[in-house]
């Protein structure tokens, strides 16, 4: 039950960061909203990791370089998001945002790329997709 | 409409990729270390673009209020939410239950138009489009798919 809890605040969340920033961004701008979330969001993450120190410069050196980076596409993410909530509203905005992202975890899971082990795609996950973009049309329609 | 949806198409791409970049960076490292490295990326690249685009106006924060500077901790609830998830359900369970809460929510968001966004009137339509697109997460995260290529025939 905790973990239900867990998973469907975390939904809520990530709902109202979209919101948030859309409604921000109205009053500073949109790089000023990502520029200042990240931030806040950041100085909050190294607070809590120097408390509980659970990385080193040494386990950091482990992983592909290019991995590291990964982080910098939230400025792209936010921008688009931002975008996209005042153009076409929250819903649809989350949808498109939602089927995307499955589609892509998707296509790499198929190809196996990035070291991520190899999945066979069977039936469901067509019909799976094909139903999601189904509901994405209803919406936009 | 079409540049919006681009747009958000755009956005979930990335995000995609950027689970699959961090679940690697926390291959090696803990969930802590992790997040304040993306977070950090985040920061540096939002504030290098910002200044690209927007020179000094970046710091001109005129009609800024006070709990905007707070509206990044929300960030912080999102990945302990999402962490504790899957570790307690499952990958699987934990992402269905995960994405159809964001999208009950952006539509309870719409309908309401809190925050002074733009109100979206809810419509039955919306409901049963928000309802195919919560199936359809569900019977592609539990419909059976085997792991390894080398298994099929």
């Amino acid at each position: 039950m905790r973990g239900i809890i867990f998973a469907f605040l975390g939904g809520a969340f990530i709902t109202l960061q979209g919101v948030a920033n859309a409604r921000i961004s109205q009053d500073i701008g949109t790089w000023q909203t990502a520029t200042i979330t990240q931030f806040t969001g950041f100085v909050m993450a190294l607070l809590i990791f120097l408390f509980v120190r659970d990385g080193s410069l040494q386990m950091f050196k482990k992983v592909k370089p290019y991995y590291l980076v990964g982080g910098a596409f939230a400025a792209i993410i936010i921008f688009s998001n931002i975008s996209a909530i005042h153009r076409i509203g929250v819903t649809l905005t989350i949808s498109a945002v939602l089927i995307a992202q499955l589609g892509l975890t998707f296509f790499v899971d198929i190809k196996g790329w990035f070291g991520v082990a190899k999945q066979q795609m069977k039936l469901p996950q067509f019909i799976g997709i094909g139903m999601m973009v189904a509901g994405v049309i209803v919406l936009g329609l | 409409m079409i540049v919006g949806l681009i747009l958000a198409l755009v956005a979930g791409s990335l995000v995609g990729l950027q689970n699959i970049f961090n679940s690697k960076v926390n291959e090696h490292t803990g969930s802590w270390a992790s997040t304040t490295l993306v977070l950090g990326m985040g920061f540096l690249a939002s504030l290098m673009v910002g200044l690209i685009v927007e020179g000094g106006n970046l710091f001109n924060l005129q009609n800024m209020q006070p709990w905007y500077w707070f509206s990044g901790l929300i960030g912080v609830g999102v990945v302990t939410c999402i962490l504790n998830g899957i570790k307690l359900l499952g990958p699987t369970y934990a992402i269905s239950i995960l994405l159809s809460s964001q999208l009950c929510f952006a539509l309870l968001w719409d309908s309401l138009g809190w925050f002074g966004l733009e109100q979206v009137p809810f419509t039955p339509q919306k409901l049963l489009g928000v309802l195919i697109i919560a199936s359809g997460i569900i019977v592609f995260k539990f419909g059976d798919r085997t792991v390894e290529a080398g298994e099929q025939f």
